[in-house]
């Protein structure tokens, strides 16, 4: 079953005091299938966090559309949008953007509080997942007396709490040593393969290779995509190297 | 590196942050622009001349905001500086060292307060002005009150508040010093630890506001009233930050421990966010209370003098026509003579004038000073024998039933009394060398009897009053000073302009500037003045409460400001996992409570406790009335309520719009 769908995407920025445009998607298409773990992969400037961004509703379109299980994200009215993204959406950042003021409980509990779901639904919940991840001991303490690894491990909690259809990550590991790195990616691994879909955009190689499918982005568009299939980790390691190199000498030889 | 180039660094520095920079700016320069303004009233004409009561009372308010100042200067620094810890963080590992840093901060200190100083002067000089220009043109005094100021205060405020600035210079090094840059790149975003909440602090703050209150209840007479008050404000005062500090954890964390409450979305956000900054949340909102507070005293009390100037005049002078008459020490027996004959007197000028005395009231009297041991009644001296002494007047049973329009009948050793503490039960009291037996009676004397302990007493007839005294005397044979004196007041019929003549022409035979033993003093000629002065103290009253209520401005508006930016973030991080703008209202809506009702709840159970010491301290003025006192304290707290929401609602949007 196809979940996310995008057809044609186009953005376009225009700088506020001039009319010179930047183009940062040209044209957008491919489509994910429900139980998938997508990573993008592409340059800085190549437009995979203005993509995430319109898939995360966090950005309009210049053109074009994302479908969500066959309906369009553009037609949900701006009343509803929060909400959709609250309930169909989980977020995982790079810089983990957890709240100072909350306890990990809380944190993780956020977006169900802004649902008001009752309480002892959200401790059913809490509790299976906190274990889940290995942060049950640290529920009560505050975000800045946690680790790196942990607060990101925290905000996957946060994502994974409204049982989203899609969890959408932008660089999860961009602030985590390698260890914490490998860490989470098996999380997320495990998470996928209880069938959770994950659209993931990364720099690093060795985050990339623990989905199913990998698109490339270049100039606004998807150069290039490569399927894990049965390949072994460092055979598809070694794929992603090689596409990365592709990616970018190609690029040189284009100007 | 030299000094210039730092001040150059600085001053970018400030240009860089006007964001902080300019509510702190703002709000530092009125602060000391409301300083200015109240150490000025010191040295007013007005406030000298009329009362000795008043000025005491204007030290205490110039020391109460003096101390404000402190407090909210450091409050808003430690903002400020919070916000700025990652940028001079970044200096450090820029490769400043530290004296290099604290260079900088000295000169951004230096302009900030040099400017906030020069401001709060200028503009509390043109403010001064100015109000008092429109205050005089719309109270209407007979005479205008000039607003003044002197060099003297101007470098009071100027020393006060560079000491204020120097310590906030002194906590923001200190705060540098003791850190390394890393965790100064964080430093924004390393929360407040949160607080435990202090038991200790919170009966202390009990146990002080109790004790205050306690003053303002049992104060048992209004000149104590006014050296008790000071320490009664302190108390409250103090009382009122540790209750905010202390109280406020007990009940966030209760209400966090309750879940049905605490994970609501608006009650979650806006709980969590007071508990994350609790110290400078309790802080503000304390400050708020503790302005609410005087802006209700100020304006209330003077009101009431005001609106109860007319019956002050009556309590004063119960008469249209009043006449005291003074008793010859030599010849003390001629009063029974002179008393009857200047009521015919003055029957005749009253008719002479063509008008009709309607009413009247006369009564012959002796004083003496003493105080009541056992069932006697012992003379004192003077004065100066004892710090309280009892007042006691002894009058004849013809003038009190004259007076009454009562008929008693006493036999030769039958008395009747009033005590003003009621203290007074026994059914004996000896009096001089006589004992009388008593009964006790109603306060017919007048309000004028309450204001310190006092006594009347009313004997079967005048030669009473005689005996007394030579028993007196017989104990104290120096005694020069005894006398039987009398009062006379009437009313007459005719028009006001008759009535004045008739008050004129009598002010000229028996008024202060007549002389002699007898002296006279009309309500009609009175009036003018009281009204001037009482005119005077709703003006007061009108400018101390426009100065709080800006002070409260202030606060509601730097406290929404400081925090809008602290929470912008957490806002931006919500919207991001799904929180919408209405959400968003609701929690800044769930902060009325806190930031809306409570304050002035408490300022209210404030005031309320503050009633007996000010109703007391209205008496030196005269007001009586406790109604009127009542209704302008209602009135008072309504329309500050009014304001305040006003005030809450414009920067509560603020707010929102800096977070959404």
């Amino acid at each position: 079953m196809t979940l996310l769908e995008i057809k044609n995407l186009k953005k376009v920025y225009t700088a506020r005091f001039s009319n010179q445009q930047t183009e940062a998607l040209t044209t957008v298409n491919f489509s994910i299938e429900a139980g998938e773990f997508v990573s993008i992969m592409g340059e800085s400037g190549s437009g995979k966090t203005t993509l995430l961004n319109i898939i995360s509703t966090l950005d309009d379109a210049t053109s074009g559309e994302v479908f969500l299980e066959g309906s369009p994200l553009s037609k949900i009215k701006d009343k509803e949008i929060s909400a959709f993204r609250r309930n169909t959406l989980g977020f995982i950042f790079q810089d983990f953007n957890l709240l100072d003021n909350f306890t990990i409980k809380d944190n993780i509990l956020l977006p169900l509080v802004l649902s008001k779901t009752p309480v002892r639904e959200m401790e059913e919940r809490l509790m299976p997942i906190v274990k889940n991840l290995g942060i049950e001991a640290h529920i009560d303490k505050f975000p800045y007396e946690v680790s790196g690894g942990q607060k990101q491990r925290v905000a996957v909690a946060r994502a994974l709490i409204t049982q989203p259809k899609i969890i959408l990550a932008d660089e999860p590991t961009g602030a985590l040593d390698s260890k914490a790195s490998q860490n989470l990616m098996e999380i997320l691994k495990g998470i996928n393969e209880t069938g959770q879909t994950i659209l993931m955009v990364t720099h690093s190689a060795q985050a990339a290779s623990f989905s199913n499918r990998i698109l490339f982005i270049r100039d606004g568009a998807v150069y290039h995509e490569i399927y894990r299939g049965d390949a072994p980790a460092e055979q598809f390691m070694d794929r992603i190297s090689k596409s990365l190199k592709v990616l970018s000498s190609r690029g040189e030889l284009d100007e | 590196m030299n000094n210039r180039f730092f001040s150059s660094l600085a001053l970018r520095n400030i240009k860089s942050n006007k964001q902080l920079y300019i509510p702190y700016l703002l709000s530092s320069t009125t602060i000391i622009m409301m300083f200015y303004l109240m150490a000025s009233l010191l040295d007013n004409e007005f406030v000298q001349e009329r009362s000795s009561s008043l000025s005491p009372l204007f030290v205490l308010g110039t020391i109460v905001i003096g101390i404000f100042s402190v407090i909210f200067i450091l409050y808003t620094n430690s903002f400020l500086i919070k916000r700025r810890k990652k940028e001079i963080g970044l200096y450090g590992i820029l490769g400043l060292e530290k004296k290099h840093v604290a260079k900088i901060l000295f000169f951004e200190t230096g302009f900030t307060s040099i400017l906030s100083i020069a401001a709060g002067l200028v503009g509390g000089l043109i403010f001064g002005r100015l109000f008092f220009m429109l205050l005089n043109y719309m109270v209407r005094l007979p005479v205008d009150i000039i607003y003044s100021t002197s060099s003297l205060i101007v470098l009071a405020t100027i020393g006060l508040f560079l000491a204020i600035f120097g310590i906030t210079f002194l906590y923001n090094v200190s705060q540098f010093t003791f850190a390394n840059p890393v965790k100064l790149l964080k430093g924004k975003q390393e929360g407040e630890k949160e607080p435990k909440g202090s038991i200790i602090l919170f009966i202390l703050s009990l146990v002080l506001l109790g004790w205050g209150y306690g003053i303002s209840v049992t104060i048992p007479d209004p000149l104590e009233a006014i050296t008790k008050f000071f320490l009664a404000v302190l108390l409250v005062i103090i009382g009122t930050y540790l209750l905010f500090i202390s109280g406020s954890i007990f009940i966030l964390k209760a209400l966090k421990k309750n879940k049905q409450i605490y994970y609501r979305p608006g009650a979650f956000i806006s709980i969590s966010g007071m508990l994350y900054r609790m110290k400078q949340n309790a802080v503000g909102l304390a400050n708020i209370c503790i302005l609410a507070s005087m802006v209700i005293i100020a304006v209330s009390t003077t009101l009431t003098i005001f609106i109860g100037a007319e019956e002050t005049l009556e309590n004063r002078f119960p008469y249209e026509n009043n006449m005291t008459l003074f008793g010859d020490v030599e010849n003390v027996d001629e009063m029974n003579t002179r008393f009857f004959e200047l009521q015919d007197q003055v029957q005749n000028t009253v008719y002479a004038e063509g008008l009709e005395v309607t009413e009247s009231e006369s009564y012959r009297y002796a004083t003496f000073f003493g105080g009541v041991q056992g069932n006697e009644f012992v003379f004192d001296q003077g004065y100066a024998d004892q710090e309280n002494p009892t007042v006691l007047m002894v009058l004849p049973l013809e003038d009190f039933n004259g007076m009454t329009g009562k008929s008693y009948t006493l036999d030769d050793d039958a008395a009747l009394y009033y005590h003003s503490t009621n203290a007074y039960k026994d059914s004996e009291l000896t009096l001089g060398n006589k004992t009388y037996r008593v009964a006790e009676v109603a306060n017919e004397f007048g309000e004028d009897m309450d204001l310190v302990e006092s006594m009347a007493i009313v004997v079967p007839d005048a030669s009473h009053l005689l005996e007394i005294q030579d028993d007196f005397k017989e104990q104290y044979p120096e005694t020069n000073y005894l006398t039987i004196d009398a009062e006379v007041g009437w009313n007459t019929s005719g028009t006001e302009e008759q009535k004045e003549a008739l008050a004129k022409k009598l002010n000229g035979e028996y008024g202060l500037g007549a002389g002699g033993s007898n002296l006279y003093d009309s309500r009609l000629l009175q009036r003018e003045e009281w009204y001037g002065m009482n005119g005077g103290f709703l003006f007061l009253g009108i400018f101390l409460g426009l100065l709080f209520t800006i002070g409260t401005v202030l606060i509601t508006y730097f406290k929404q400001v400081s925090e809008g930016f602290d929470d912008r973030e957490k806002f931006q991080i919500m919207q991001k996992v799904g929180l919408d703008r209405e959400t968003i209202q609701e929690s800044t809506r769930s902060q009325i409570v806190w930031m809306f009702v409570l304050p002035i709840v408490i300022a209210t159970i404030h005031v309320i406790f503050a009633y007996p010491i000010v109703r007391k301290l209205l008496l030196i003025f005269g007001v009586t009335n406790e109604t009127t006192w009542l209704l302008s304290f209602v009135g008072v707290v309504i329309a500050f309520a009014a304001i305040y929401w006003v005030i809450y609602r414009l920067t509560s949007k603020t707010y929102y719009r800096i977070v959404r």
